[in-house]
């Protein structure tokens, strides 16, 4: 079918919003109310906040506000709030408050990758709400959140079986060159089961915890990104990011789980 | 439903003409007729599984609704069974319907045109004939549209050559042309999408049915299924099914191992994963990503994601008033989309508007779904479930659903191919009621 039919513009699309005036009011004022009790009502993002009030323009998640499938739910996050010349991001937390263990994972971020904008899959138990909080080199602190609504469908069923060997097949793709002072996306993938030590086997023996917890990329010798993974990361880690290099280098990457296994992946980076 | 009632709640509504209260809502309908001919307009958007239940139903509620139904195709070819003409199965005239039901018994005022546009302030609709139509109420069924910008390659003109074949007509008998006309030996390509998208099983249904083609005709050809997802409809039936008819002709790479297609060359029928693997097709089947029916856009009754955010108790738009949604085109998880749902959906929304236009509360709502899937000829396998608003939101009803046993003999796989021919009989007897 051809576009050629839409002769008429934004007409509707502001009449939709005369006629959801009501209506409008309450989804821009609710998200708002909701969030700062999202992030209020969880201890672990409090003790990152440590009292402070955060920004709350700035960081935005990008999640779907409806997921089929709560295991590997994918999210985004991105900075461009304002902050000084000489400041940076250097850290952000996400967090699934309604997951028995609501940590997702910690990005540590520096003069390489101070331009976030990250995307990951995430394990979602229900409905509940996604917080992200930042933290920035000269103390500033960002937050916001997002409820996601899981709905499981038994047309989706998921088969638990499928068994993945942990740290096998990484995978990483990055152009090999890049101008200086440009942004170069990266995106990686490993196989692993990131067991959370919360599950149950077919006979009823719990399954231990078994999960990456470092993901390390290095440039030369400088740290360019790394990230702390939790259970509530899905099985097979995905993590895409981009990073803003200033000299040619060896790209290390590697990746650690709890039991000291380690993978590496390594490519050359050309930088003109 | 039956018609006493129906004369009962418009004497009341007669009777409600005195009090001020019925002014405004009168100003809004001007055309429902009070002491004329009809019981207000309803027009109908798309003529498949949703829109002609609903046309059909309305009526069926009550026959002095007046039901214009706009839909371009004269001719219907359904999705469902569409993979077993690929198998070589079916015919596709007997996946075709037509709307001389809907006309001649139901009074179903059919007019083969496309919606171009839709006032929802002045509740008009205009046609590709020029005419506009306007309504008391309006349902829109218009199924998904591709997201043509998703996958780097994909547009209208590469689906000429790598068809998507999600809509059924033209595109699927490309598919089929392609399929008889490639050598022994080659690989069909499957590029299945992430979730939501129409008929979650669709996909693993179709590699299913060209798979037995090939074990009758190109025994030395294969089915590769590039997944954009980790886990699929009735995944482990599927899985079973294919090693016992097929054996390894069959092979399935999931999201997790590089298996999402992120770039289409279909001049050269080859495919780019995520991580940059290649991979060449003699027959390359790419179903896209997908979104509600842009005439939604045009109604502005969709989202940020691209589909229809519904009220659960009467699939009313929850953007735009008297504007009800149905099917593929809605957000209805955990109801999946399926003609099914298309068709359940829409009996509940002739009931709310039937209601609605005799300022009636609608009925309690609730549905059902089987999914149906062949895996080969005399071996199905189905999915049910039951659903219901609980706490304002559509859920599954737990316990009343299930999926066929892991471990059955054949003679029940056969039964349930059985059953599904069964179903597809009554539904489409359900929604359109005549064959081409
Ligand atoms: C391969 C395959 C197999 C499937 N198998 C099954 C199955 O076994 N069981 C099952 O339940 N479901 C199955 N489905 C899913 C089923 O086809 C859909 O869920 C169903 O068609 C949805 O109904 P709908 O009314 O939303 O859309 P459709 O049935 O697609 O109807 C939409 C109609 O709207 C019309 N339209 C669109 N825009 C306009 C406009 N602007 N103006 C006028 N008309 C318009 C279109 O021409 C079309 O006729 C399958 C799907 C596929 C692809």
């Amino acid at each position: 079918m051809s576009h050629s039919y839409r002769i008429k513009t934004a007409l509707s699309r502001r009449k939709v919003l005369q006629h959801g005036a009501a209506g409008l009011g309450l989804i821009l004022l609710s998200p708002f109310a909701w969030a700062s009790e999202a992030w209020q009502q969880l201890d672990a993002a409090k003790q990152i906040l440590n009292g402070a009030t955060p920004i709350t323009q700035g960081l935005t998640l990008d999640l779907p506000h409806v997921s089929e499938d709560g295991s590997a739910v994918p999210l985004g996050i991105q900075f461009n709030g304002d902050l000084a010349d000489d400041d940076y991001l250097t850290d952000i937390h996400l967090f699934a408050a309604g997951n028995p263990q609501p940590e997702i994972a910690t990005f540590r971020l520096n003069e390489l990758s101070r331009y976030p904008d990250i995307a990951t899959r995430v394990r979602l138990n229900e409905t509940q709400h996604v917080v992200a909080i930042a933290k920035s080199h000269q103390g500033q602190t960002f937050a916001v959140s997002q409820e996601v609504r899981i709905t499981v469908s038994g047309c989706l069923m998921r088969s638990e079986d499928s068994q993945t060997e942990p740290l096998t097949n990484p995978r990483v793709s990055v152009n090999q060159q890049v101008a200086a002072g440009d942004s170069l996306e990266v995106r990686t993938l490993i196989n692993h089961p990131m067991e959370t030590g919360l599950r149950e086997d077919s006979s009823g023996e719990r399954l231990p915890r078994h999960i990456i917890e470092q993901f390390t990329v290095r440039l030369g010798d400088e740290v360019a990104f790394e990230a702390e993974l939790h259970q509530s990361i899905s099985a097979n880690p995905y993590l895409r990011f981009h990073l803003t290099p200033h000299q040619s280098g060896e790209l290390v990457f590697e990746w650690q789980d709890d039991q000291d296994n380690q993978a590496r992946h390594t490519s050359e980076l050309s930088v003109s | 439903m039956s018609q006493p009632w129906n004369r009962l709640s418009r004497r009341q509504l007669l009777k409600g003409l005195g009090g001020a209260s019925a002014l405004p809502l009168l100003g809004a309908m001007p055309s429902l007729a009070i002491g004329g001919q009809h019981a207000g307009h309803v027009v109908v958007v798309g003529g498949g599984f949703g829109g002609a239940t609903a046309a059909k139903y309305l009526k069926r509620a009550n026959p002095a609704i007046k039901v214009t139904l706009v839909e371009p195709a004269e001719v219907f070819y359904t999705c469902p069974f569409s993979n077993l003409f690929l198998g070589g199965l079916r015919d596709m005239r007997s996946i075709a319907h037509n709307y001389d039901e809907l006309r001649q018994r139901y009074g179903v005022d059919v007019i083969h045109a496309l919606a171009e546009d839709i006032d929802a302030d002045a509740h008009k609709v205009r046609l590709s004939t020029g005419d506009t139509l306007r309504y008391d109420r309006l349902v829109l069924s218009p199924g998904v549209d591709m997201r043509w910008d998703a996958l780097d390659g994909y547009d209208e003109a590469a689906a000429e050559k790598a068809p998507h074949a999600w809509k059924a007509g033209h595109q699927t008998t490309l598919l089929k042309q392609q399929l008889e006309a490639m050598e022994d030996g080659g690989t069909f390509i499957i590029v299945a999408p992430d979730n939501p998208y129409r008929c979650p099983p669709g996909p693993y249904e179709r590699a299913g049915m060209v798979a037995h083609y090939f074990k009758e005709h190109k025994p030395n050809s294969k089915v590769l299924i590039l997944d954009a997802k980790d886990n699929f409809s009735k995944q482990g039936l599927f899985t079973a099914g294919w090693q016992r008819l097929y054996g390894d002709r069959i092979e399935w790479v999931g999201l997790s191992n590089d298996g999402r297609v992120t770039r289409v060359d279909a001049d050269n029928l080859e495919v780019e994963t995520e991580f940059g693997t290649r991979h060449r097709a003699d027959v390359l089947n790419v179903i896209p990503p997908q979104k509600a029916g842009w005439i939604a856009d045009r109604a502005g009754v969709t989202d940020s994601s691209g589909w229809v955010p519904v009220k659960p108790d009467t699939f009313e738009s929850q953007q735009v008033s008297d504007i009800y949604v149905v099917g593929d085109a809605t957000v209805a998880a955990p109801m999946p989309k399926s003609g099914f749902c298309a068709n359940a959906q829409a009996k509940v929304v002739a009931a709310a508007i039937a209601s609605s236009l005799e300022q009636q509360p609608a009925p309690t709502a609730y549905w059902a779904n089987t999914c149906y899937s062949l895996v080969g000829p005399n071996y199905g396998i189905s999915v049910a479930g039951v659903y219901r608003v609980t706490d304002g939101a559509i859920a599954e009803v737990p316990g009343a659903g299930g999926v066929s046993p892991a471990d059955a003999p054949d003679t029940v796989r056969a039964l349930e191919a059985e059953y599904a021919v069964g179903w597809y009989n009554a539904i489409c007897q359900d929604t359109w009621g005549t064959q081409v």
